[in-house]
């Protein structure tokens, strides 16, 4: 038999069965894995960025070596690599601009904007804002 | 003809024989309109006396019966065999709590983790009945926190949250949705009381935003919300506090 314990507060508490995290817990259902997969976005999204701030870096050395790196990437890996950022760009912002209506409540005056106007209100954003940049650099 | 049964795997564990829980199968007889809790109770009276389990209201307002059913964390008192059979039905005790006995969890810690958010009125001055009468509150003050306050403690959502575990510090959903609760209440003075437990890193910062405490609400509470609006609101009073330091009280 199990000896019982005696906890700070002076009465006895019995032996606790204590589970263990599986760091598999995240495979358990599909929610969770999409969860990993946004917060993964994140990592993929900051490799993304350092490459871009090396570019960056590159523009005060001169358009020679930047136009040489440049041709550096154009190489089937990196393909492979910019389509996985796009990717996950896209579905970090879905995520993100998915919730917007149940974290950022909206007011004017009295009157509180329904959640879902808020939530549609943010993805016509993104597209707007998507669509004019597109236009500014293919010009 | 004979009668129609559905098989359960049960979660058993006794603190003074064993050293892990195990699984025992239990065929007990299916009804179309049984709930789980019915099943256990079935096993309880006519199979197994030893069977432990807490349960108490059978109308989904107690939050007594949580248990894993099928790996998800349910209220069995909501939970229909029918939505199961004609497959097993694995009960278990609600994941990321220790285990007291069989399908009967420990709560001290959870208790605990719901009064340090102070979830009652909290006033700057009390003035007495006779003076002011009760506190008044229109209708869209209500509306502010209502769906907070339909929480029932039952613990499904520390269970759903996979940041909270046995040996976390985190104050979990819902404890930072009561907090919200009572921040959002107009007859409440106690925000700055919170503060500083809330706004820790066990607080609102230890959420990743997983949502999973939403999902399996049975009141239809969204903790994930509560929490992630009271980051808005902590970030936002914090730059306020930067920028305009004149503008504190």
């Amino acid at each position: 038999m199990r000896r019982r314990r005696q906890n700070e507060s002076g009465y006895y508490k019995h032996d606790l069965y204590k589970p263990a995290k599986s760091p598999t817990w995240w495979l358990r259902n599909n929610k969770y894995f999409l969860f990993m997969m946004r917060e993964l976005s994140s990592a993929v999204i900051a490799l993304f960025l350092l490459l871009y701030l090396y570019e960056c870096f590159l523009l005060s050395k001169g358009e020679a070596v930047y136009n040489a790196f440049q041709a550096s990437l154009r190489t089937p890996k990196f393909v492979v690599f910019y389509i996985i950022v796009f990717v996950f760009a896209v579905y970090h912002s879905i995520t993100w601009f998915g919730v917007i209506g149940r974290v950022q409540v909206v007011r004017f005056g009295k009157l509180t904007v329904p959640p879902a106007l808020v939530t549609a209100s943010a993805f016509v954003g993104w597209a707007v804002v998507t669509v004019v940049l597109g236009l500014y650099l293919m010009e | 003809m004979s009668e129609q049964t559905i098989a359960l795997r049960i979660t058993r564990f006794n603190p003074q024989e064993d050293t892990e829980p195990t699984l025992q199968k239990f065929e007990v007889p299916y009804h179309d309109d049984w709930v789980v809790l019915d099943a256990l109770n079935h096993v309880k009276e006519q199979m197994d006396g030893t069977l432990s389990y807490r349960w108490s209201c059978r109308m989904g307002v107690c939050g007594s019966c949580g248990m894993m059913v099928n790996g998800i964390p349910k209220l069995t008192c909501a939970t229909f065999l029918r939505d199961y059979y004609p497959h097993e039905i694995r009960i278990e005790p609600l994941a990321n709590f220790s285990v007291v006995r069989d399908l009967v969890i420990e709560l001290d810690d959870f208790v605990g983790r719901i009064q340090a958010v102070k979830p009652w009125l909290i006033r700057e001055e009390e003035p007495s009945i006779d003076q002011q009468g009760e506190y008044l509150q229109t209708p869209e003050e209500l509306k502010e926190y209502k769906q907070f306050s339909n929480c029932i403690n039952c613990a499904l959502c520390y269970s759903a949250c996979p940041v909270f575990g046995p040996d976390s510090e985190f104050l979990g959903p819902a404890a930072l949705a009561l907090a919200h609760r009572y921040n959002m209440d107009s007859r409440d003075h106690g925000e700055d009381q919170r503060k500083e437990v809330v706004g820790s890193e066990e607080g609102i910062w230890n959420c990743t935003f997983v949502g999973e405490c939403s999902t399996v609400c049975p009141k239809e509470v969204d903790p994930a919300a509560a929490i992630q609006r009271t980051k808005v609101a902590t970030t936002s009073a914090w730059f306020k506090s930067v920028l305009m330091p004149w503008g504190k009280p």
